[in-house]
């Protein structure tokens, strides 16, 4: 997944970046809201919002990308533990809600589970034809047999779960995979989803010609 | 034991009891003294009127009488005396002294009153008596009447008087105690006031006293309550600041050990693990102590599945028993700090399982496996938290548990068990707790 942190603590950002990195997401790391606005218009499949930034509120700044429509699954980051806080915190558009200190091991789990409601999905499982895989566990096992995919095949079939039963353009998916950053090569989408229907079969991945990708729900 | 404390109204009816009793002897002895008196006088104005009255007739009937041989008269027409409250003789007196009653009423003495002739009041064995020598003549008339009478008819007067002073008394012994009664209405009315008061909300106030004397004490709870919400106000501003002085920084070192822990060569795994494991109980205590410092003012009680509430905290390495369906009112937050608390004191003290119970209605029992304590020190350790002399005789993690009971109105309580070590969470008020 593509991830947007807002934490102006450099041992938590630090901290967190490198967690989820680690567990093969990609993770934009912004220190205040002022770095954040050069990420505008950047697709994520979720943010993480520190409450209390040095330049503003996370929680107005949220509140305010709600306005515009924004559905982005987000979770805010907190110190702040009363209840009147809480409400005032998932009221304001927070789909979670994470009191400091916490374990990344949670926030990770409170992240897919907030991901895995935004694309309508109940648990984290899911099967597609005799393609089973879990979210949570991020394997794939086909006809019971595991599958072992590579990074980047995982987050594009990753993405496409998660915005099941809508197409996904090619660039999103450049950018929601390959970060804003990175060097790419041209056809690397390609090159993945090609990868990924080699090991999981023809049907996981629907290619609609100049539109982008779509999970194969017959598959 | 809660030593009975003197109440003012009691005292007050106590004293209104006393001054009425006082008040009524006082007056009834002084109404006595004077009554006394003037009867007295107003019975012997009345036997020298009664005799004034009897000399006129009985000169004439004494006079008859000698001639008749000093025989009594019969009965004598438009007796000035009729009630018979008096008695009367006239008594003819011989030159060498001898006296002879010559006139007497029936309830006169045979023998005369006075055995000389004597003029106006005396007093003779049993009767008082008036001497009026009657007109020309030897004889005296004597009116008398008898001191057991006056005496009735004094004690008459004084009972009466009495009686309605008593009555007096009485009645304003009850007027003064509905009075003192009513003038402390408004204390109650204020302890109720001052039971629902809350001194956060800075829109709730005391009203205005309904008393001059009230005022005082308003002015000094209004003060009470403005510093109070100061200082609340201040600690609050703190507990903000250092929840987030401290939770983030907390946050982080997780953050950074868990990276650490995957990327760490496996020798040093072991090794990163337990200063996470550190780390994890300093939030703990952390978190158990910012969650306190705002418990006063915000406990939040609730019904509780404890189930639920022990499956959210982590709790690795100790087993958790508990019959299905355990309920409590508790504070969620609270309550897992002081659970996360007395679990992390039973692993450390070699503990692998522990035991949730709860024996009567709003008490959590905590049981663990571990060697327990001894009898001295567990009593050492119930003295401590029931004294709340922590310093030097609890751990953090009693201590925290103790001040959450207290939060919700109760306390903890370390009853003595076969095997382990027990710890009794009451949650509800003392009075409550049977």
């Amino acid at each position: 997944m593509r991830l947007l942190l807002i934490e102006d603590d450099e041992i938590l950002g630090e901290g967190l970046r490198d967690y989820l990195s680690a567990d093969g997401h990609r993770v934009d790391w912004c220190r205040s809201l002022r770095e954040v606005a050069s990420y505008r218009g950047e697709p994520y499949d979720a943010l993480l919002v520190d409450w209390q930034l040095p330049d503003g509120s996370g929680l107005d700044w949220l509140s305010a990308r709600r306005a515009t429509g924004d559905l982005t699954p987000a979770l805010m980051l907190t110190a702040r533990d009363l209840l009147s806080d809480r409400v005032r915190g998932l009221d304001s558009g927070a789909d979670d809600y994470l009191v400091k200190p916490f374990a990344p091991e949670e926030l990770a789990a409170r992240l897919r589970a907030i991901c895995r409601r935004a694309a309508g999905m109940g648990g984290a499982r899911r099967r597609y034809g005799q393609v089973e895989v879990d979210l949570a566990a991020r394997s794939v096992h086909l006809a019971g047999a595991r599958v072992e995919l590579t990074g980047r095949e995982w987050a594009i079939l990753e993405a496409l779960i998660l915005r099941a039963g809508r197409i996904v353009p090619k660039q999103d998916l450049e950018r929601l995979v390959l970060g804003f950053d990175a060097e790419w090569a041209s056809n690397a989408v390609e090159v993945h989803v090609a990868g990924l229907r080699r090991k999981l079969g023809r049907a996981i991945v629907e290619t609609l010609r100049g539109l982008g990708y779509r999970i194969g729900e017959s598959a | 034991m809660k030593r009975r404390l003197p109440s003012i109204r009691k005292r007050l009816t106590r004293a209104l009891v006393v001054w009425s009793i006082l008040w009524g002897v006082a007056v009834s002895a002084a109404v006595w003294l004077a009554v006394r008196q003037e009867v007295d006088e107003l019975l012997d104005d009345t036997l020298q009127a009664s005799a004034g009255v009897l000399s006129g007739p009985l000169t004439n009937q004494a006079g008859a009488n000698q001639e008749t041989g000093g025989q009594t008269p019969g009965p004598i027409a438009h007796s000035p005396a009729p009630s018979g409250r008096f008695a009367w003789q006239v008594v003819q007196y011989a030159p060498h002294g001898q006296a002879r009653v010559v006139l007497s009423a029936p309830l006169a003495p045979a023998s005369a009153l006075r055995d000389t002739p004597s003029s106006g009041f005396a007093d003779v064995p049993g009767w008082r008596v008036f001497g009026l020598p009657l007109a020309n003549d030897s004889r005296m008339l004597y009116v008398a009447q008898s001191h057991e009478e006056r005496r009735e008819a004094q004690l008459d007067v004084a009972f009466s008087a009495s009686m309605a002073t008593l009555a007096i008394a009485l009645l304003a012994h009850l007027w003064l105690r509905a009075r003192a009664r009513h003038e402390l209405q408004p204390l109650e009315r204020l302890a109720q006031r001052l039971a629902t008061h809350d001194p956060v909300n800075a829109s709730a106030t005391l009203g205005s006293a309904e008393r001059t004397e009230l005022q005082p004490v308003h002015a000094a709870i209004d003060g009470l309550t403005e510093r109070l919400a100061h200082r609340l106000a201040q600690e609050r501003a703190f507990t903000a600041h250092a929840a987030h002085a401290l939770r983030t920084p907390l946050a982080g070192i997780d953050a950074q050990l868990a990276v650490a822990l995957r990327e760490c060569p496996p020798q040093l795994q072991p090794r990163l693990q337990r200063v996470r494991t550190a780390a994890g109980r300093l939030q703990r205590v952390v978190t158990a102590l910012l969650t306190l410092f705002r418990s006063a003012s915000e406990t939040r009680p609730q019904p509780l599945d404890l189930a639920a509430l022990v499956a959210r905290l982590p709790i690795e390495g100790l087993a958790c028993e508990m019959a299905d369906g355990l309920v409590v009112t508790a504070d969620a937050d609270l309550l897992a700090a002081a659970l996360l608390n007395l679990f992390d004191n039973a692993l450390r003290h070699g503990a692998t399982r522990v035991h949730l119970s709860t024996p009567r209605a709003n008490v959590l029992r905590v049981v663990d496996d571990g060697p327990g304590l001894n009898h001295e020190r567990r009593a050492r350790l119930q003295s401590a938290l029931t004294t709340q002399t922590y310093e030097g005789q609890t751990g953090l993690g009693l201590m925290l548990t103790d001040l959450i009971a207290r939060a919700h109105g109760g306390a903890l309580l370390l009853p003595e068990v076969d095997q382990g070590f027990a710890a009794e969470l009451h949650l509800a008020p003392e009075h409550a707790i049977t």
